[in-house]
């Protein structure tokens, strides 16, 4: 990306705010995707409260981030990165929004979860979360750093996480067969499951549009070698 | 061949000087035939006198020529001594900052051209002035009064009526110096819309300083800064991801 400032400070000072937003929303929705697994993971209700609570702060940076967006478009016309770069930050944010989302599901999974007695296979949640975690951070990353190649890389590495959700959610539909009365928690942890695995598609939605910031190249469906291009 | 067809105008290793001043270094570029092509950059980057070269408009200024590589309109050399200046310039149009109609009516701005080169007939001139007011899009305002002075007309009008004038002489190409600079979003945008008509039959050059006129109306841009060409590509890929950092710079406002 450029680095030098523009003419018009004014149109400086809307792109770091545009950018600011973004991160900060960022930061909160890999925060509540954290919590509401540590809410199920530790049978925390208060925490799955908080988490379904704070999902409406999202909501809102999600406007603010549009909104920014909208009057940088309105007032500067922004040209080549410039306006990559207000198109990427609503795209990205919609995405963000959408992740939030599943950790308001979680943790409402999570919350009913609770209610029963705990179940052992509950752990396989945890390397999910783990790989859809670092898929989310990498994505922001390569946002904020302008890394073409780190966004471009996510779309592989979220294949495990289909691989893992596949596998997670066999098991836990076996242990419906086989257990008797567990069948609604077994349930609730393969929507958990789901939801981990959108979060992988997401990220990984973001890390096109990181690309798309940097090198004005669209990856959405497109194949494997022209992803290595990047 | 089929390829030059397409080529209207072809620049090659053009260096022009006002005096000792160089004013254009080294510039090849071909502009393609039925396309509106755009020129922008600073103040000073070279990209007026560019499009002036293309129709020997500079001739007219004492010390300032071409001084190395040449310009094809069509296949041939403009500045070979069988080119008639008079003649290039009636193949090679030209529209203005500022209108400038002729101090008379609005059918003898536009017969004018036609009548220089020996057009008589009354019906031949009407017939010529009608298609080439409604080329401009003016015929329907200004039919009913003809014989009015032109500079009853509006700006926006008087703009459109120097290209209908231009077009009554069947130019191919049609070089625009900054068409809307002097008039309001409105008639910005009926010229906008009548380049996009006139490309089916002319060629367009327009050298702008309205970065987004130049991203609406144009399908190929080339950006210049002091006397170079820094980079020609289509449009769409120069506004949304240009090659080179100078070209960066200068669109999204970091300098200029």
């Amino acid at each position: 990306m450029h680095s030098s400032p523009h003419i018009l400070k004014d149109f400086d000072n809307s792109i770091s705010a545009l950018k600011r937003e973004v991160l900060t929303m960022a930061a909160n929705t890999r925060h509540n995707l954290e919590r509401a697994i540590r809410a199920l993971l530790e049978r925390d209700s208060e925490l799955a409260n908080s988490v379904i609570a704070d999902d409406d702060e999202v909501d809102e940076a999600e406007r603010v981030i549009d909104q920014l967006g909208m009057e940088i478009l309105l007032k500067y016309h922004p040209m080549a990165t410039d306006l990559r770069l207000v198109v990427s930050s609503m795209k990205i944010s919609m995405n963000l929004e959408r992740i939030s989302d599943h950790a308001t599901n979680i943790a409402k999974r999570a919350k009913k979860i609770m209610s029963s007695q705990e179940l052992n296979d509950i752990t396989l949640i945890e390397p999910l979360y783990t790989l859809a975690d670092q898929l989310l951070r990498d994505s922001i990353s390569s946002f904020s750093d302008g890394n073409g190649a780190l966004g471009a890389s996510l779309h592989a590495r979220d294949k495990e996480l289909d691989r893992m959700h596949k596998d997670t959610t066999a098991h836990y539909a076996s242990r419906i067969e086989e257990t008797t009365g567990r069948c609604q928690e077994y349930l609730h942890l393969i929507f958990i499951v789901r939801s981990l695995e959108r979060v992988g598609d997401l990220s990984s939605n973001i890390g096109e549009d990181a690309v798309y910031l940097e090198h004005a190249k669209d990856l959405r469906h497109t194949s494997k070698s022209e992803r290595s291009e990047i | 061949m089929g390829e030059e067809k397409n080529i209207a105008i072809d620049v090659r290793s053009v260096d022009f000087c006002y005096g000792k001043s160089r004013a254009i270094k080294d510039v090849t570029m071909e502009i393609a035939r039925n396309q509106v092509t755009a020129f922008i950059g600073p103040s000073g980057c070279g990209k007026s006198t560019l499009l002036r070269c293309f129709n020997r408009m500079n001739d007219f200024i004492p010390g300032a020529k071409v001084t190395k590589g040449t310009i094809k309109m069509d296949g041939m050399e403009i500045h070979d001594p069988q080119v008639d200046g008079v003649e290039l310039r009636r193949r090679v149009g030209m529209v203005f900052q500022k209108s400038n109609p002729f101090p008379r009516t609005i059918f003898e701005n536009v017969a004018y051209g036609p009548r220089i080169l020996g057009e008589k007939n009354k019906a031949t001139l009407a017939a010529i002035v009608e298609k080439a007011l409604r080329g401009a899009a003016l015929w329907e305002e200004v039919k009913d009064r003809l014989n009015d002075s032109a500079y009853s007309l509006s700006g926006g009008q008087q703009q459109r009526l120097c290209i209908a004038r231009t077009c009554a002489v069947d130019p191919s190409v049609i070089l625009m110096d900054e068409p809307c600079s002097a008039l309001d979003p409105i008639a910005t945008a009926r010229v906008e819309e009548l380049i996009h008509d006139l490309k089916k039959d002319y060629t367009i050059v327009i050298v702008t300083h309205n970065m987004q006129q130049a991203a609406r109306v144009s399908d190929r841009t080339a950006f210049f800064y002091i006397g170079e060409l820094i980079e020609y590509d289509s449009t769409a890929k120069m506004f949304s991801n240009p090659s080179v950092k100078q070209t960066e710079g200068y669109i999204t406002g970091r300098f200029g």
